[in-house]
């Protein structure tokens, strides 16, 4: 019971400070004619990724709002597997006619700073939108009696002497990986990263006490967060978010680097025909402003910061995010290409 | 618990609405469970825009008795036509399969059906009854460490499933895990075997290497007998299996429903893990392992009777954690999610209702496998009467279409026929397809596992055996394979 109250508790103070970032549309136009009819039939969306899971739920979340305002309909080709790169393959070799458009993550750029024969999603593809920008938080359980905060957090991980843990997605070069480096380095601390790439077992793992803490982004543990079960003990962005108004960032912590930001967006080929991309991108960046697209994001905690790039926005967010990985890559000693 | 179960049974058949959602799911769920390619993921895919419409309680108790009779519609196929509708019906064609052509197609798929009700039903009263304990139970006692030891337990028996020797049972399964580290590594996202083809970054998929090494080797063999003269139609059989039959099969079901449920209630696992290790238990405590994989009814009973006790136990997490055990209880967070609410304990305090629904919805979907089984089975054993030159075509044409469907890459419908070519070499030669697809399935979950839990204790493996469970599970993992040498080589010693 105590739980449950701790919880509503909780959850009113979102619902009362919840969404920090102020919408404002930034598409004026309401409709915009469509170049030469196009599109005559359904577009096909390329998703990298499973139907379940975060990438899953923001295409099916922009294609309804997308159908909705145009009344084109979107059927979404899920294509799974490697990090991504099964789902780019084959976005890359379908036909550039714009009737072909692509979800991708932030994946996609940390893939092409490793590695420059991986398309550069700001080069080889034109950004219509990025819908999602989020940032990450280091989660302990409520119940958690071993530390209460960060700081007693990093004493405790010092005193294992290497033997904490950490549930994360420690693929070699992700931004999970490469995030923890900053931080391990900047504290001294040495803690064992579990990867886990589903979300069920890697949270799981914390509720059970299989790892002593998680590192994940707030939208996807959303409901442990309602439910009174996960706490953050740390806010990896410049400043603190209205909703975790308690939990410091890694600066006010002491450590000083720029935060690696999660972003999920829609593409679409450089070599489509330039009056179709036009239409594309006032019907993606529109979209994102349908009430149905909104109630998703605030429902994912997408609102908390500012998720919206136009093109040059994403052109620049994922530009700066080659140059940051590809920095760290190198300090790493990665063979980078 | 009653009164619940009972108010849950009126709202569900209380209205129109709520009942033609529930015989929708029920029928829909067994048609896309049936054929390969377009499982219950598609048919959930499809409707989850649909269920905004509904009421939450609609919504998640659609996809909830969609997950029961799917899990069951796919043994139908695996056994007449030696194609699984999904994953976890693959090893009900180990027997199933050479049941059907021993002239017992009635038999197997009528076992299929009795203990996919069984187990369904009985998973689902173990929910009503325990759902927050048993998940707790879960999450914090099995981690990494443990579902390796329950795979390696369970590996262990792999060998004797359906080759000619003990040492070709283990070449066979060693194939298998071999074609699982095709792809990045689980943990480290490094590309082993891909060979600069991007698409096999995700390694093999289940469904086009499981059509392969089943249906499309079955042709080829088929086919071979036809142009030798040899081919002989399967024999149609509408005879059920008698009371007295399936009572001699009680101790396999309990033991199924055991292992079944544990592996549902374990997160991200699911069904497959449950039917494969549903079978090797029922190989390892029969006193007759040889005759598994050609025709053996406990075979069939121990797969169908596992898949669907862990549809209920998946639900577990999902409801009381709000960690959904496969891609399709993944789904049904969404369908929570598009009417405001999270699942999750919280769930039981403000939606009890919507909780009863399901509750009551998936103990009936399971009972009514048991009604539409027999029903339609009846109709669907007089496909066999099709001749080999029409059903042969059909099939590879539906293998084609199932393996390409899954993720619409034409890799996978190269790897079925590939896998097709090799099951049809290695069964000639008296390898295990069985074998192959056990290493193939379990591999990869192991591997996983393995390298989470080798983190987890800090690459000391000594430290596995500081867990309890995990050290009870790998010392009688070791038991079983020292003694499937020591058999191999005394029956090397009598033959020599």
């Amino acid at each position: 019971m105590k739980t449950f109250f701790g919880a509503v508790a909780f959850a009113a103070a979102i619902a009362t400070g919840g969404a920090t970032h102020a919408f404002e549309c930034a598409v004026s136009e309401a409709s915009m004619e469509k170049p030469g009819g196009f599109p005559e039939r359904a577009l096909t969306m390329i998703v990298p990724y499973g139907p379940a899971g975060g990438s899953g739920q923001v295409a099916g979340a922009m294609a309804e709002a997308v159908t909705s305002l145009t009344g084109v309909a979107i059927n979404r080709d899920h294509k799974p597997g490697g990090s991504g790169t099964v789902g780019m393959t084959a976005y890359m070799s379908a036909p550039a006619d714009g009737y072909n458009v692509l979800e991708h993550i932030d994946d996609a750029s940390s893939a092409h700073a490793l590695d420059s024969s991986n398309p550069n999603p700001a080069v080889d593809l034109i950004p219509l939108v990025i819908s999602q920008v989020t940032f990450s938080q280091i989660y302990i359980r409520t119940n958690e009696t071993r530390y209460s905060d960060w700081p007693s957090f990093v004493e405790w991980v010092k005193a294992q002497d290497g033997k904490a843990t950490i549930a994360n997605v420690s693929k070699e070069g992700s931004m999970e990986r490469v995030t923890m480096k900053f931080i391990t380095d900047a504290t001294g601390m040495s803690i064992q990263q579990i990867s886990f790439d589903k979300g069920a077992p890697r949270y799981g793992a914390l509720l059970g006490g299989q790892v002593d803490a998680l590192f994940e982004q707030p939208g996807d543990v959303r409901n442990f967060l309602d439910a009174g079960n996960f706490k953050p003990i740390l806010t990896i962005f410049d400043e603190r978010p209205g909703v975790f108004a308690d939990t410091p960032t890694h600066r006010e912590m002491g450590m000083e680097f720029d935060p690696l930001l999660r972003f999920r967006g829609f593409y679409v080929h450089k070599d489509a025909p330039a009056d179709r991309i036009e239409w594309l991108k006032w019907a993606f960046q529109r979209g994102y402003c349908e009430d149905s697209y909104q109630a998703f994001n605030e429902s994912k905690f997408m609102t908390v910061i500012d998720s919206y790039r136009d093109t040059d926005g994403a052109k620049e967010l994922i530009m700066r995010s080659i140059d940051q990985y590809r920095d760290v890559y190198t300090a790493m000693g990665l063979d980078v290409k | 618990m009653i009164e619940n179960f009972l108010a849950g049974s009126a709202a569900l058949f209380g209205d129109w609405t709520t009942i033609s959602i529930f015989v929708f799911g029920v029928i829909g769920g067994m048609l896309f469970g049936a054929i390969p390619g377009v499982s219950m993921l598609t048919l959930a895919a499809i409707l989850l825009p649909f269920t905004a419409g509904l009421t939450a309680a609609q919504g998640v108790m659609l996809f909830a008795v969609i997950y029961c009779t799917g899990t069951y519609g796919g043994a139908i196929t695996a056994i007449l036509f030696n194609i699984p509708g999904a994953p976890e019906n693959a090893p009900t064609a180990f027997d199933g399969y050479p049941m059907t052509q021993q002239g017992k197609s009635g038999k197997a798929v009528g076992a299929a059906v009795l203990c996919s009700a069984i187990g369904g039903v009985a998973s689902a009263l173990v929910m009503m009854a325990a759902t927050e304990p048993l998940a707790q139970w879960a999450i914090s006692n099995i981690g990494p460490p443990e579902i390796f030891a329950l795979v390696f337990f369970g590996l262990a028996v792999a060998s004797s499933v359906g080759a000619r020797t003990i040492w070709k049972g283990w070449i066979s399964v060693l194939i298998g895990l071999l074609i699982a580290t095709i792809g990045q590594d689980p943990v480290g996202g490094i590309n082993r075997y891909n060979f600069g083809v991007s698409d096999l970054a995700a390694g093999i998929a289940f469904v086009p290497a499981i059509l392969g090494f089943f249906a499309v080797s079955e042709i080829f063999v088929q086919a071979e007998r036809k142009a030798g003269g040899t081919y002989v139609a399967p024999k149609v059989s509408l005879s059920f299996p008698t009371i007295l039959e399936l009572w001699m099969h009680k101790i396999a079901v309990i033991r199924s429903i055991l292992v079944g449920f544990f592996c549902g209630i374990l997160p991200g696992i699911g069904a497959t893990l449950a039917a494969f290790m549903g079978y090797g238990e029922a190989v390892r405590w029969s006193k007759d392992r040889e005759s598994f994989g050609k025709g053996n009814m406990e075979g069939v009973i121990s797969s169908e009777t596992a898949n669907n006790a862990a549809t209920g136990a998946a639900m577990i997490p999902l409801l009381a954690l709000g960690l959904p055990g496969g891609a399709l209880t993944a789904m049904m967070v969404a369908v929570f999610q598009m009417h405001d609410l999270q699942p999750g304990p919280l769930v039981f305090y403000t939606s009890p209702d919507l909780i009863w629904i399901v509750f009551a919805a998936m103990f009936y979907a399971n009972l009514s496998i048991l009604i539409i089984g027999v029903v339609e089975t009846k109709t669907i054993l007089n496909l066999l009467k099709i001749p080999f030159h029409f059903l042969a075509p059909l099939i590879l044409m539906l293998a084609t279409i199932g393996a390409y469907i899954s993720r619409g890459l034409v890799l996978d419908v190269m790897v079925m026929f590939l896998a097709g070519i090799l099951g049809y070499l290695l069964r000639r030669s008296g390898y295990s397809i069985p074998g192959i697809v056990l290493g193939l399935i379990l591999g990869k979950i192991g591997e996983q596992n393995f390298a989470q839990g080798m983190q987890m204790v800090h690459y000391d493996l000594w430290t596995y055996f500081s867990r309890p469970i995990c050290t009870l599970l790998i010392a009688a993992g070791t038991i079983t394979l020292a003694t499937s040498v020591y058999r191999a080589f005394a029956q090397a010693g009598k033959e020599a």
